[in-house]
Formats: C-alpha cells, structure tokens, sequence
C-alpha cells in the first residue's frame, strides 16, 4: 500500500519541477516524433499532445509492481512497514524503475504512438509535434484532489502551447483528452486550445479496408465513455478495417473499470475488478482491443501471460497498415 | 488498517460470491422495471427537481413538516444530532422494556439499538434481513438488501442459537422461523420504531415502502409508533412523496414493491356519537423524530448539498466495482459504497470520507446510474481535496 500523500506529493514535485511526473529523460517521452517524421508546429496544422501517459505506463507498471515486491502477504505489518519506507527519493526510485522490461514497454508505446500518427496521415491530416510543450496533463494529480498543482501544471502546458502558434490539440487517450478539454478550461483564464482525441478527428471513410479480418472486443475506458461521449468512433474505425465487434456485458457509457486508478494504493483489490472486467470482455472476444495505455497493463496484467487471449491498443490493431 | 480488511473480504469466497450474486439480481431488476415502465424515467427526473427546490429551502420545509405533522395528531421533534435525537427518544420512552424495529438506516445512523439495549431495553429487528444482521452482530451491507453477505447456512446457524432451528437450509423454512418468532415480539411490544422513506409537507404523511410486510406491523399493531425520519426524506407534498418511494424502490430493482404505507397521524375512530377518540386498532400515539444531524449544513454546501436529493435506492451500490469486492465495508460506519462515502461525510465524519475516497476509481459508474444525478464521484474526489489543505478537520 502507497501512502497517496506521499505518492501524490512526489508526483507532483516532480511533475511541477520535471513537467513529468517522474524525472524522465524527455527523450523518453518526445523519441518517438521523430522517428515518426512529425514535422515542428505550423500555423493551422494540428499538434499531436500525447500528455507522456502512453510513455510513462511502463513506469507506473513497474512502481507498481516493485511496491508490490515489498509486501509479502503472509506479512502484512511488516510488508506494509517496509512499503512505506520505500525510497521515495524520486531519483533513486527512477533508478530502480530503468529496467530492460520497462525499456521495452516503452518501446512498445513508441510503437503505438507512431501507428496512431500513420493512421492520422492515412486520413489526410497533417499533424505536428511540439517537442518542449508535450509536458504530463497532470491528470494524476487532478484525480488526488491537487488541484493547486494540478492548476499550475494545465496553465504551463497552455502556455507552452499557445507559445508554439498552436490552437487544435489531438489527444491520444482518454486522461489526457479529459483534462485538456474539459478540465483545463476550468483552470486555465482564456482558455484557447480546441481539443479532440484522434478517434475522433479520424474520418473512417479515408483509412483504408485493408487490414486483419475478424472478431474483436471493445474495452470503453470510463472517461471517453462516460466524459468525452467518445464512444462510436473508435467502433467505426475498426469496422473499417473489416473487422466485426462483439459488445461486451457492459460497453458505452456502462463501461466497467479496469481498476487501474487504484492499483497503486490498493493493488489486489485493483487487480479483482481488472479479473472481473477481463471476464466480461474474454466471454464476447479472446481479442480484446483497449484505447488507453493504462487499461491495457490492467488487464494485460490480469490475464497474466495467458495465451488464448490478445490485449492490444486499437492502434496496434489497425494503425499498420 | 483498512487495508488488511479490503484484503480479508477479497480472500472471503463466499462474501464475494454473494455480493456478485446480489449485484446481479439487483441490476437485472432494475433494468426489468425500467423497461417496463419508461415512466419511472421521467419521473425520477421530476423528483430531482423537486428534491433541489426542498433542499434549497430546507428550513422552511421542516417548519411545515412539523406544522403539518401536529395538524395530524402527530408528535413532531427536530433532533439536531443523534445525541439529540437518542435523548429525544428516552424521554418518549421512559418505561419501556420491548422495542419492536423495522429497517431503518436513520436508526442505524444514531445509533438506537445499541443504545437501547444499553439501557436494558430488549430491541428486535423485524426485518429478515436486518433481524439476521442483528444476529450476528454486524452491520447493514446495503441500504435496501442489508443481509446480503449472510448465506443460507449461516443464516440457519444464526436463528438456531435463539433455538429455533428452522431444521433445514431452505430460505422458506428459514424466513418460517424468523417470522414465527419475530410475531411473538411484535404482538408483545408497545413500541414500535420505523424510518421513513419519504414524509410530506403539507400533509405531514410519512409514506413507508417494503416487501415484508413487517413495517405494517411494526406500525400498525404497537400502542405507540416512533418513527426516525431524516430531514432529507422531505417533499412538498403527498403526491411528490408517493413518487419519491417509487423512484426508490424501481431504482432499487424491487417493483412494484408489494406493500407502500402512508401514515397521517395515529389511529383514531369518530364511529361513536362523532367524537374523535385517537387510538382505534392502529397506534394510539404518533411521533416522529427529525433527523438534522448535519444535513441543514450540508444544504448550504456548494459541492455535499447534491448528495441531499438521494432516494437511498443503493442501485450506485450495486453498479460499483468497488462495492462489488467490498460491500458496505467501504465507505464509512454505517452508510458504505459511493453514496454512503458521502453521507458519512455529512453525517458522521468528513475526515474520514476523506481517508476513504482514495479508494475510488473515479471511474463514474455510480454518477452514470443514480435516478437524480448526483454528481457522486464529483463529490467524491472533492474530499480528496480537503487532504491537502492545512488542518482539513475543519469545515472547507
Ligand atoms: S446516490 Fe443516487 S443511486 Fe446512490 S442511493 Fe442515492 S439516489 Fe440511489
């Protein structure tokens, strides 16, 4: 179990200090613009902002699981005593974190973030990147109640923003769309950044038919479901690469969590209701595709390397074409 | 630590088997009703309205209320706090020895069996449920289905150490032995103790809604009924207050439900040369206990105020992942799941809620589904903001 004030106060030292929540080198987070070939802003093209969630989900993943490591169930007390004395200098933790695993999950985002701006070209956009501005949302911090923190976070990712000429953002997962359309104009004066995820500014009609055929399952993340009214859109994309949607129990605005916003402080509790959405979704699909990185590791999680079953981000599944 | 208990229920098969179970059977009902009945839609819609207009002007409907309610015959108390209330119910009650109850979370909240049995009093909880929550001496697991995570067979093993063995496992021999020995206790006792689930203003009628039929007892057959009725529990009036206890139990999954009482008053017969005697074969005496305990304060907070117009149907409960693991082990001492987060906010300890809203995925399900809109995980994030401001115990 994590202390969420200590946690909370780490990320966000760092995230106001850094601009992530974790002092990441930023060529973690920018690397794969460039092997993308995004060119710098331009006046009237949009800006890809990833937020750095899809690059820092194997970090989490991996805070996660060595928090994990010093909790030994047959000793609570004991486990718990010596969780909250881990060494939370965020330095000395990053260190622990950099492990080939997590090398390769990052990899692995890079991956999927560059498929996602294939896809935004194959539909005739021309998106750019602003390197120094795609800072973290600070969504983390929003959602422990930070909101001072999570303020003075949204009024410098504007500001970079607006700085570079930008005025239409694409976002890439639901954390990073919710806050940057809904919740940073509550907390930024003149708000100016007109936002959409890219499921949504994809015109499927455009994206080519060529693709893998067959069956698949949605997993709706709870805030494009239930926030941003992103819904059919990733739904059409997929049929337009033929492939057949089989609804789970619980999809649309029913969604059910994958646990993910508690597997730090309360990871086995996190890790039932990932068990439980899981088996919602494997009984209408063993394809399962996700749209946000961290239901992904959830249920990735929960699956536990089981074979039978494919848990891959809607990009992987369509963005290689 | 809270933690070790989220980690005993998660190991607790049977627990997690029977809150899945409930879960279910719940949400499959409730989607039965609204199916069935596309009206109730509208309706619960009407109901928020109308629960803003009374908690925007909460004084003023308990002034009516307890206007309306002595207009009746009734006796009508503002308890400010449970110590009040208790108090209030003492003075009421100087020399009983047997209490008959039936359900009600407000007795819960202030705490009246315990505290009657302190002073010697022999309480029954009449509902099956809660009588077998009483048993085993734990608490309420959701508003409306207390004994959720009470199997069968504990359920047997429980009525069997009153000796009353009900001689097998089958719910009707089960629910035979309890109804055989709680009819003893109702026909015995003077007093008989309810909730409310919706009470009018301007006619001062408390409107009770149940399956059992055991509220009609505990009400009907007692010299003397108290009834605990959250200030909340308020509408404009009897018509409102009828579409109130609608809207809870078809968000509850049980409807139509088989028994809606409305009261006004005691009994009384004018059959002999026209005079009113009170007190015919119904109670004698009326009374009902306002419960404040926090509530007019949170009427005037900008972000608790919402939670006021809850119809307590618990159908948050059941569509809560979080809930679905833990019951109402999360989310306070007697209240639990998202809604009861943030009545132990406003009833009990705000603190605590705070504490407790970490827990939360935030992920909006309970939001989703509640008949009147309660933004709950609005609410309940907002606790996780007073963590960080200086000394949080105060009001912020
Ligand atoms: S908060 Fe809404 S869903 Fe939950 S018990 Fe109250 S009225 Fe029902």
């Amino acid at each position: 179990m994590v202390d969420p004030l200590r946690l909370g106060r780490m990320l966000a030292d760092n995230t106001l200090r850094h601009g992530y929540p974790l002092p990441v080198d930023p060529q973690v987070i920018t690397g794969w613009a460039a092997e993308a070939g995004l060119p710098q802003p331009r006046p009237g093209r949009p800006v890809v902002f990833t937020g750095a969630l899809y690059q820092l989900t194997p970090y989490i993943e991996a805070l996660v699981e060595l928090v994990g490591r010093f909790r030994d169930p047959r000793i609570p007390s004991l486990g718990l005593r010596l969780a909250s004395s881990l060494p939370w200098s965020s330095e000395l933790l990053l260190t622990l974190l950099e492990t080939p695993e997590v090398a390769r999950g990052v990899r692995r985002a890079w991956g999927i973030l560059g498929s996602i701006a294939r896809l935004l070209r194959e539909a005739g956009m021309r998106p750019a990147y602003a390197w120094e501005a795609d800072l973290y949302s600070g969504i983390m911090l929003y959602d422990l109640g930070m909101d001072e923190e999570f303020a003075q976070q949204a009024q410098r990712v504007h500001k970079l923003l607006r700085e570079r000429g930008v005025e239409k953002v694409i976002t890439l997962d639901p954390h990073t769309t919710h806050a940057l359309r809904d919740l940073y104009p509550r907390y930024v004066d003149g708000y100016g950044l007109e936002v959409q995820s890219y499921l949504e500014v994809i015109d499927p009609s455009l994206i080519s038919t060529k693709g893998e055929a067959g069956e698949v399952t949605i997993h709706d993340p709870c805030l494009y479901a239930r926030k941003a009214g992103v819904v059919e859109q990733p739904r059409r994309i997929l049929a337009a690469r033929g492939l057949r949607i089989r609804e789970p129990q619980m999809s649309g605005v029913n969604t059910y969590c994958c646990g993910g916003p508690i597997e730090g402080l309360a990871p086995r509790l996190s890790r039932r209701i990932a068990e439980t959405r899981l088996s919602q979704l494997e009984r209408a699909s063993k394809t399962i595709v996700t749209l946000c990185p961290i239901c992904n590791a959830n249920l990735r999680a929960a699956a536990g390397g089981r074979g039978d079953l494919r848990i891959l981000d809607l990009a992987e599944l369509v963005g290689n074409a | 630590m809270f933690i070790l208990q989220v980690y005993k229920l998660l190991d607790d098969k049977r627990f997690q088997e029977s809150i899945t179970r409930a879960s279910n059977n719940a949400r499959h009902g409730v989607s039965k009703a609204l199916k069935e009945n596309p009206w109730l839609e509208e309706l619960a819609a009407r109901i928020k309205e109308v629960g803003d207009q009374v908690i925007s002007n909460l004084e003023h409907y308990i002034d009516k209320t307890i206007t309306s309610l002595q207009r009746a015959g009734a006796g009508a108390h503002l308890a400010r706090d449970s110590r009040e209330a208790l108090r209030i119910f003492d003075d009421l009650t100087p020399d009983v020895d047997l209490v008959v109850m039936s359900k009600s979370m407000a007795a819960e909240e202030i705490g009246l069996r315990e505290h009657l049995e302190k002073r010697g009093v022999e309480v029954w909880e009449t509902d099956l449920g809660q009588f077998l929550v009483q048993l085993e001496n734990g608490k309420p697991m959701h508003t409306i289905a207390p004994a959720i995570h009470i199997t069968r067979a504990k359920a047997r093993r429980l009525l069997s150490r009153l000796g009353r063995d009900p001689g097998s496992e089958e719910p009707e021999k089960l629910a035979h032995a309890a109804r055989e020995f709680l009819r003893g206790k109702i026909l015995s006792a003077k007093t008989g103790v309810t909730g409310g689930n919706a009470i009018a203003a301007d006619t001062g009628s408390l409107v009770l809604v149940e399956n059992e039929g055991n509220i009609r007892l505990v009400s009907g057959v007692v010299e003397h009924h108290i009834a605990i009725v959250p200030v909340d529990k308020i509408l404009p009036d009897l018509r409102t207050a009828l579409d109130m206890v609608l809207v809870q139990s078809a968000y509850a999954g049980i409807f139509p439900p088989t028994y809606i009482n409305v009261i006004t008053g005691p009994s009384s017969t004018a059959d002999i040369e026209h005079k009113r005697v009170l007190g015919a074969q119904g109670p004698r005496r009326l009374d009902v206990i306002l419960l404040d305990n926090g509530r007019l304060r949170a009427s005037k907070h900008p972000v608790l105020k919402a939670q006021l117009r809850c119809v307590r149907c618990g159908r948050c409960q059941f569509e809560c992942p979080v809930w679905e693991k833990l019951a109402n082990h999360w989310g306070g001492p007697v209240y639990g799941g998202p809604m009861g987060l943030n009545w132990t906010s406003i009833v009990h300890d705000p603190d605590l809620a705070s504490e407790l809203s970490f827990y939360c995925l935030l992920c909006g399900r309970c939001s989703q589904v509640c008949p009147v809109s309660i933004p709950l995980d609005d609410i309940i994030r907002w606790h996780r903001t007073r963590v960080w401001k200086e000394g949080h115990s105060g009001e912020n």
